[in-house]
């Protein structure tokens, strides 16, 4: 387990980031706590935060919510030959706490030849602890910061993404692909289009990546 | 209303993660599918950074948030932290707002 203290650290700074970005758009405590207990999935709480501030329709909220965490199809489905060993009630539980980094890590622990599966429930749940824990240290936090824009405060959560979006570059395609979903999505902001500029960019711009060459 | 888009976004993350490992697909995806598939977070997530960067709170940038921006990309590939790149990026629009 030793190795994902890296990650776990990054879970606490990124979770206290949720807690205080949220708190500082005006969402009440209840709804953010919410968030992290039910949905528990990083860049999909950032984008409600982002898309209620902006007044969006529920449609589109969830689309959003849905178009980002399609990813979890892979990843399931990666994973699924290790926990088949599991009763279908331990595997649904298990579904609960899937997330990037329980996947990462698992995937790391399996590819390593390791067998067990508590290996994937102790990180994942600690991560769902440790999310939790720090979205209330953070709406704590956030409400005693004031104006956020005054300190940048309101970047943060743009920077996280641009820094989530950096680290996850696996080949050059990934790179073309990302700009022209950010253009994209900005040009459809600014021509007025802000409550579909999202899911429209994100949903073409992924095409490039279907016919780039590997 | 908020609740009921927060339930709804907690249904469909709970669907994407269980349903693969519910039921059981015969098959494999076809190639373009799977690329689009691996492609799709990064849009998405650069989707939603491009309003923020290029028309935040509604309007032309003036300049401050490209340039914050552009040196979060070169924080966060150079140090691979994304703690490194925030505060950047926070530092940066913070100083540059002032101009």
């Amino acid at each position: 387990m030793g190795e994902g203290w890296p990650v776990l650290g990054t879970t606490l700074l990124v979770g206290t980031t949720f807690g205080v970005v949220a708190r500082q758009s005006g969402l009440e405590p209840t709804e953010i706590v919410a968030m992290s207990l039910l949905v528990f999935a990083g860049a999909s709480q950032f984008a409600m935060v982002q898309l209620f501030s902006e007044s969006a329709p529920i449609p589109i909220v969830i689309a959003s919510v849905l178009f980002i965490n399609l990813r979890h199809l892979l990843m399931a489905t990666s994973l699924k030959p290790q926990l088949q060993r599991l009763p279908l009630a331990r595997r649904l539980f298990a579904a609960f706490f899937l997330t990037d980094e329980s996947f990462a890590m698992a995937t790391g622990h399996f590819r390593r030849g390791g067998r067990s599966l508590a290996y994937y429930f102790t990180f994942a749940i600690a991560l769902f602890v440790l999310w939790n824990m720090a979205t209330v240290i953070g709406l704590v936090v956030g409400g005693a910061i004031g104006d956020p824009r005054r300190f940048g405060v309101d970047f943060a959560i743009t920077a996280t993404f641009i820094g989530i979006v950096v680290l996850a570059i696996q080949r050059p395609s990934d790179i073309l692909v990302a700009f022209i979903a950010a253009l994209l999505a900005g040009a459809l902001a600014l021509a007025g289009a802000s409550t579909i500029a999202v899911i429209t960019a994100g949903a073409l711009a992924p095409v490039i990546a279907v016919f780039a060459r590997r | 209303m908020i609740w009921v888009a927060i339930l709804g976004c907690a249904v469909v993350t709970y669907l994407v993660r269980s349903l693969p490992l519910a039921v059981t697909l015969r098959g494999r995806l076809p190639e373009g599918a799977s690329r689009y598939l691996e492609a799709l977070p990064v849009a998405i997530i650069a989707a939603l950074v491009g309003p923020a960067v290029v028309a935040p709170a509604g309007a032309l940038t003036r300049g401050a948030e490209p340039l914050a921006a552009g040196l979060v990309i070169a924080t966060v590939a150079w140090r691979r932290s994304l703690l490194a790149g925030v505060i950047a990026g926070v530092v940066a629009v913070a100083v540059l707002r002032m101009f």
